[in-house]
């Protein structure tokens, strides 16, 4: 907060004759050290953010892009309409709305289950197994769903296969998460619900959730932003389409990463090249958008503190 | 206090998932008009198909595939086609695994893999091949002050397997005689990725000179000399920025890319690429399929003029009989506009070839046999 010089800090101590040259010198270094550290890890950050908005920003200002998909494009080569994005931007946000309806209930009650009830062998068996599963890579995921859905039961892939893989990785995100946030309620909150008679479900319910609640939905949100740009599980198991589909139960649905990663086989071909760099900078501002969500809530929530 | 801030928080959270729904189902309410605005005309002279219909597969056949769904959906506009470049084998597994109506392939399917067995087993009846479109495979180069050149199949094979290194040899100044040819190194291109482009050359090297290219045909490159480059666009774009490239293309790309194409001396004058000389080179194809199933065998060493043999068929692979109907009306609506007169004829124009019209009549009998 302040910005008065270091002097009033740390005050020259008389007779010591102040900062030796050598601790001088040794604080220019790591401040130097710590900032060029900084800086480096900026650099690809800016640039690809720089790059993917330079390119693709002017596809986001066609009203096209908004408002139609991609039927009735012929070959890349041969076609020089842009066309839209509407299709796989939709099916990014079913996709993740039908994720989130399934992941968070569940994560939420895990995260309530190791905090207010367990104890003993099973809910260290419940920790250690929503430990391993953040650890899958998002490609097994969509194997096990692959393996399940297609090789053992012989059925159709539909959308919502792209939402169950999406679900094994966003539930240790916000199991754990909603955890740490139902941790953080302090237990005196509890005992004098108790020492009221309030039952223990009543108090978890009308006390500590409310207490934590903007916590709880921050990480639901940040978890659900992680899961959104997630691009392996939507290859194996998303068929692209070029025309909009909103039934997550039936046919093929397009998201934005099988929209980038179709259009950019004819990468070399300019309208592609702009529908793939519209198409990033959709991805990236969805994403953000939805980041920033969770932290306005995280932050207005706190003003009420 | 703590009541108050409850309901504020919830009532945010609330209006956060409302606003969230609220997203998904504002960009539901315009979608039917979005999506039916390109179906200008309905005309009702060809049965048009109402159910979407699902298939991947070849990337050789993605261009005239992406014009055919473009035409065929703005001539009728409920129906919907779904086709996904995956590449040939990915298209048969999805095939076999019942994940599409139907597959795109270079190639037929193989009974050394087994595979129409596999694929009457997730039919219920036997799978057909069916030639839809010609893919001619284009010899692209870029040499200043050549615009015409002619290469004969040894020249070719010679070329790509590093024997012969630069423009002014002999052995090509013989053969084109009045071409000033520069001393420039030849740099030759070829698909890093696994290409059904790729096995059909090779394939075709080593049918007509397997002393100069002995390694059998394989969807990766196998020759010493060149670099790799991805995917036929990539190709072509280093040839075209390359002074004394060379590289085999789908004839599309060479286009696109405003690439020279070399004209072919098989034998009887030099042939250069068009529709007509690459669709010969089908018609001169012998059936190796039975019945309605049309796979074929290429003639690559034919010495008849006016014929350009370096072409690949590709195959749409479709069951003899679906177990659902509805998927066989509109495989059968879709397929037969695709091998109709009016859509082949637009093909040179992506840089395919047509079916000859004998193999049209043969494609639409087969088709109209799907039940």
């Amino acid at each position: 907060m302040t910005t008065t010089t270091p002097e009033i800090e740390r005050p020259i101590v008389p007779g010591l004759g102040g900062r030796s040259a050598s601790r001088t010198v040794k604080n220019t270094v790591a401040t130097a050290a710590v900032w060029l550290a900084f800086l480096i890890a900026l650099i690809p950050l800016v640039w690809i953010l720089w790059t993917v908005f330079s390119r693709g920003f002017g596809s986001l200002l066609h009203v096209s892009w908004w408002q139609k998909d991609q039927s009735g494009a012929g070959a890349p080569a041969f076609d020089h309409s842009l066309r839209g994005a509407r299709h796989a931007v939709v099916g990014t946000l079913l996709m993740g709305l039908a994720t989130a309806v399934i992941a968070i209930p569940i994560a939420v009650l895990t995260a309530i289950y190791l905090v207010e009830y367990g104890r003993g062998r099973v809910a260290r068996a419940v920790s250690f197994m929503v430990d391993i599963m953040s650890g899958i890579p998002s490609i097994v995921a969509a194997l096990f769903v692959y393996a399940v859905w297609v090789t053992t039961l012989g059925w159709t892939l539909i959308p919502l296969c792209s939402s169950l893989a999406l679900v094994l990785l966003m539930v240790p995100v916000v199991t754990r998460s909603s955890e740490e946030m139902i941790k953080l309620v302090p237990n005196e909150l509890r005992e004098a619900s108790y020492a009221l008679g309030v039952p223990k479900w009543r108090t978890i319910l009308r006390v500590v959730l409310p207490t934590c609640f903007s916590g709880i939905v921050t990480g639901a949100l940040l978890g659900l932003a992680r899961v959104m740009g997630e691009t392996a599980p939507l290859l194996l198991l998303a068929s692209y389409t070029q025309y909009l589909n909103q039934n997550v139960f039936s046919g093929s649905m397009a998201a934005l990463p099988t929209l980038i990663n179709t259009q950019s086989l004819n990468i070399a071909v300019p309208i592609a090249a702009d529908r793939v760099w519209g198409a990033a900078c959709t991805l990236i501002i969805l994403v953000l958008a939805m980041n920033l969500l969770g932290r306005f809530i995280a932050r207005f929530a706190k003003v009420h503190k | 206090m703590n009541t108050k801030r409850i309901g504020a928080a919830a009532t945010l959270a609330l209006a956060g998932s409302l606003s969230l729904a609220a997203c998904g189902s504002a960009s539901n309410g315009g979608s039917t008009t979005s999506s039916s605005s390109t179906g200008a005309s309905d005309t009702a002279s060809s049965s048009c198909g109402t159910a979407p219909i699902k298939s991947s597969g070849s990337t050789a056949q993605q261009n005239a595939m992406d014009q055919a769904i473009a035409a065929y959906t703005a001539k009728c506009a409920s129906a919907k086609v779904t086709y996904n470049g995956v590449g040939s084998g990915q298209g048969i597994t999805d095939f076999i695994g019942k994940q599409t109506a139907f597959a795109g392939s270079d190639s037929a399917l193989s009974p050394d893999k087994g595979e129409p067995a596999k694929a009457q087993a997730a039919c219920g009846s036997p799978a057909w091949d069916l030639p839809m479109v010609v893919g001619p495979i284009a010899v692209a180069y870029n040499v200043k002050g050549v615009s015409k050149l002619t290469l004969t199949p040894d020249l070719i094979a010679k070329i790509f397997s590093g024997k012969i290194t630069k423009w002014d040899d002999p052995a090509i100044a013989a053969r084109n005689s009045g071409v000033s040819l520069p001393a420039t190194p030849i740099s030759v291109f070829f698909r890093s990725d696994s290409s059904g482009t790729t096995d059909n050359f090779t394939k075709y090297m080593n049918t007509v000179d397997p002393t100069d290219w002995p390694t059998k045909h394989n969807k990766s490159w196998d020759g010493k000399v060149g670099q790799g480059k991805p995917k036929s666009a990539g190709v072509g774009q280093a040839v075209q920025a390359t002074d004394g490239g060379i590289t085999y293309a789908e004839w599309s790309y060479a286009i696109v890319n405003k690439l020279n194409m070399a004209e072919l001396d098989s034998g009887a004058g030099p042939v250069a690429l068009t529709p007509e000389t690459a669709g010969k080179a089908i018609a001169a194809a012998t059936q190796t399929g039975t019945g309605n199933d049309l796979s074929l065998k290429l003639d690559y060493k034919t010495k008849a003029a006016g014929v350009y043999p370096i072409v690949l068929a590709t195959y749409e692979i479709v069951c003899s009989k679906y177990a659902d109907p509805t998927v066989a009306a509109n495989v059968k609506a879709f397929l037969t506009y695709m091998a109709s007169s009016e859509f082949q004829g637009t093909l040179a124009s992506v840089g395919s070839a047509p079916l000859p019209p004998a193999f049209q009549t043969k494609v639409q009998a087969a088709i109209q046999a799907i039940s």
